[in-house]
């Protein structure tokens, strides 16, 4: 990981890509016990082209240019499938804002927001994500209050309701 | 699961997410190639599955 987070933070250094923030399992895994995961999930805010189409093509380019090789919807950085993911609302144009600092071997990175992963695992909705949401939970690695103002924001409180009632024997707290 | 084995398993992953970050990802890292590992386990199974049926195919030919 730390060969795919040096090559990452150089891209951001040479421009390629603005600030970015890991999310999915790799992020959950800054909180929670390790979530097992077969690739990592980065967001970054891409240029968009004619007709607002989001171009990954310099991020493919630089990264080719420097041996990685294309998988899929993967880059494979370091030996790890890297997907490139464009915040696709405002929930994740704020997770890749307020990100928070992390190291990985000594490598610096951005991880977003425990409240941030489990907003959008929410708004996600697949099997796993509430899976990820419930470990969030039994392992209290989220501050409720933050979680619930971010959730209100973001119109998921009547989704977290649900969740609640449906996983959590409604009202936890 | 009995009651004991749940509190042990709790307090497994209580350790396991108080470690560094580093250290879980090198975990990370151990999942991902047991589960690659596996799964290209069962991908040579069932190559040699289906060409040990087709031998057989080809035998009763």
């Amino acid at each position: 990981m730390k060969a795919t987070l040096d090559l990452i933070n150089q891209m951001q250094a040479d421009g390629v890509i603005g600030e970015y923030a890991i999310g999915g399992a790799v992020g959950a895994t800054f909180y929670l016990d390790p979530v097992a995961t077969l690739d990592v999930d980065v967001f970054v805010a891409l240029p968009t082209g004619g007709g607002g189409l989001v171009s990954l093509s310099p991020i493919y380019e630089y990264l080719k240019a420097r041996g990685c090789v294309e998988k899929e919807e993967h880059m494979v950085i370091g030996g790890w499938p890297v997907q490139f993911l464009h915040p696709c609302d405002a929930l994740e144009t704020e997770a890749v804002a307020e990100a928070v600092a992390a190291t990985v071997e000594e490598v610096g990175t951005r991880v977003m927001s425990a409240e941030h992963l489990v907003a959008i695992a929410l708004s996600t909705g697949r099997a796993k994500d509430h899976t990820r949401i419930a470990q969030f939970i039994e392992q209290d690695a989220v501050d409720r209050k933050k979680l619930r103002s971010l959730l209100e924001r973001h119109g998921l409180t009547s989704k977290w309701q649900k969740f609640e009632n449906a996983y959590l024997g409604g009202g936890h707290e | 699961m009995n009651e004991r084995a749940m509190r042990g398993k709790k307090e497994m992953r209580k350790r396991l997410a108080a470690l560094s970050f580093s250290e879980k990802i090198k975990i990370l890292e151990k999942l991902r190639d047991r589960s690659l590992a596996i799964a290209a386990a069962g991908l040579r199974q069932q190559t040699a599955k289906s060409s040990s049926l087709a031998q057989d195919v080809k035998d009763q030919q």
